[in-house]
């Protein structure tokens, strides 16, 4: 799970727009860590390192490695998972509740942006990993699916 | 292009005002929340200033004659594309033949006007500088008037791919400004103000004000403690501007909005701080608000807030559209 450098450019602009100063990124191959200088995110430190030589992880780790069900949507982004819109009180899904394959599960919020976290297949939702208003890492479950 | 369905009247083309034309005699017009017409501007990649269509009365349809992509900022009023419902200040793709509704506000944070905006602007001639419909001189938006049913309106760049299925944190969230639940308003103290007794004054920042049903584009008209002047006052007729309060004998106050003509005679109370005018501009008829005394560096340090929620919205947007297809949330 290496993350193509336009995937890193892309999160190094979202971090740009938050007050986050350090992002540290870890799968089982490799570590990155972004860091603010200035007015600029720059890549601090592009390691190969066992993971055994860090501190505890901040980032979820890859899906396999962490035993998650196959599909349990996790976050394309670092945001703040949101269970219902701000407009609105209901949210977008419980647990036994079933949904449509693109179905809104709920949203990513960065900064200013909203982005929906969306049901990769048709199932039903098993339960919601993330709280609400929870900050979450690149690649943290959020939503549970059990196929029907 | 799109197709209006309904025969409601009231929904019309605006863009951010005609400024530089008041020494002309002519009204600002424009979008009575000009954050939300920006703010779905930029949603869709246009320029902030793009026309949109300002929607203040519900249901409202309108058919897509062709793909096209739109934003929907401002009011969430339940918008569904066909039977699928649309989640506000989101951007999203509709097909040839598809019917977009507008239901009434809905939310804790009712709203009362929705803007729509589409791919490049919708596609209307500029005059003096603006593509903003100016009702009184019947002229700009759509022929001069309220768009009506079987108009056909057509967004200037309708073949440009959009990326769309993302939206904002609206920002009545972002920027909140609420005295006990109620829109608050930060005033200027006008030319006239100290020419009103102390209590009416203490009275206008402690009280709460209805917005009338005589409130429409051109003016709201307020109802609360009535507000006294020290001794009569009788003006010449000078420029005014959107936001300008002002007071005629009733003692109800009047808060000139964007379709304001540009001069009046009555005193002046105050001013709504150009800033906030987006918040009064979603007020709607019935509710209550409150106003808060502010000043002049209070009120260009409120502007330059403004200026930097949309900046930040059209960086982040600018990301999420450079954005690869495959990157989902």
């Amino acid at each position: 799970m290496t993350k193509a450098p336009h995937e890193l450019r892309e999160i190094a602009g979202w971090m740009a727009a938050t007050d986050i100063g350090l992002l540290e990124l870890r799968t089982p191959g490799a570590t990155v860590r972004l860091g603010r200088r200035g007015e600029e995110v720059v890549t601090l430190d592009h390691s190969q390192r066992a993971d055994a030589q860090l501190d505890g992880p901040t980032v979820a780790p890859d899906r396999n490695a962490a035993g998650l069900h196959p599909d349990t949507v996790t976050a394309g982004s670092v945001g703040v998972f949101l269970h219902a819109h701000p407009c609105a009180t209901v949210p977008f899904v419980r647990a036994g509740i079933e949904v449509l394959a693109g179905q809104t599960l709920g949203l990513l919020r960065i900064g200013v942006l909203l982005l929906p976290v969306v049901a990769s297949r048709a199932g039903t939702v098993a339960a919601l990993r993330a709280g609400d208003g929870a900050t979450v890492g690149y690649g943290a479950p959020l939503v549970e699916l059990h196929p029907f | 292009m799109i197709e209006i369905l309904s025969n409601v009247a009231l929904a019309t083309v605006q863009d951010l005002g005609r400024l530089g034309s008041l020494r002309f005699g002519v009204g600002t017009a424009g979008a009575m929340d000009d954050l939300a017409l920006a703010a779905g501007n930029l949603l869709l990649g246009n320029e902030a200033g793009a026309a949109g269509i300002e929607i203040p009365v519900f249901p409202f349809k309108l058919r897509f004659t062709a793909d096209c992509a739109f934003a929907l900022t401002g009011a969430d009023c339940g918008a569904r594309l066909d039977a699928t419902p649309l989640l506000p200040w989101w951007s999203h793709q509709a097909r040839a033949g598809q019917v977009l509704t507008l239901g009434l506000p809905q939310g804790a944070q009712r709203a009362s006007r929705a803007l729509l905006c589409l791919p490049g602007g919708v596609d209307v001639p500029e005059v003096l500088g603006s593509r903003s419909t100016q009702l009184r001189g019947a002229f700009g938006g759509h022929e001069g008037r309220a768009l009506r049913k079987g108009d056909v309106l057509r967004a200037a760049e309708a073949q440009r791919a959009c990326r769309t299925g993302f939206g904002l944190v609206p920002p009545a969230f972002a920027l909140p400004q609420e005295i006990g639940g109620l829109v608050a308003l930060r005033v200027l103290p006008g030319a006239e103000y100290l020419g009103f007794e102390a209590a009416s004054r203490d009275a206008f920042w402690a009280g709460e004000w209805r917005i009338t049903a005589q409130s429409d584009r051109y003016g709201y008209r307020l109802a609360g403690e009535a507000l006294q002047p020290v001794a009569p006052m009788e003006l010449r007729s000078h420029g005014i501007v959107p936001g300008v309060i002002q007071v005629p004998h009733s003692g109800q106050p009047i808060i000139q909005m964007r379709d304001a003509q540009p001069s009046g005679g009555y005193p002046k109370f105050g001013t709504v701080i150009e800033a906030d005018l987006w918040r009064l501009g979603q007020a709607p008829i019935g509710s209550r608000i409150r106003f808060i005394e502010t000043h002049w560096d209070e009120a260009v340090a409120a502007l330059e807030q403004k200026e930097a929620w949309l900046a930040k919205v059209a960086r982040m947007v600018a990301l999420r559209r450079s954005a690869p297809m495959g990157a989902a949330a």
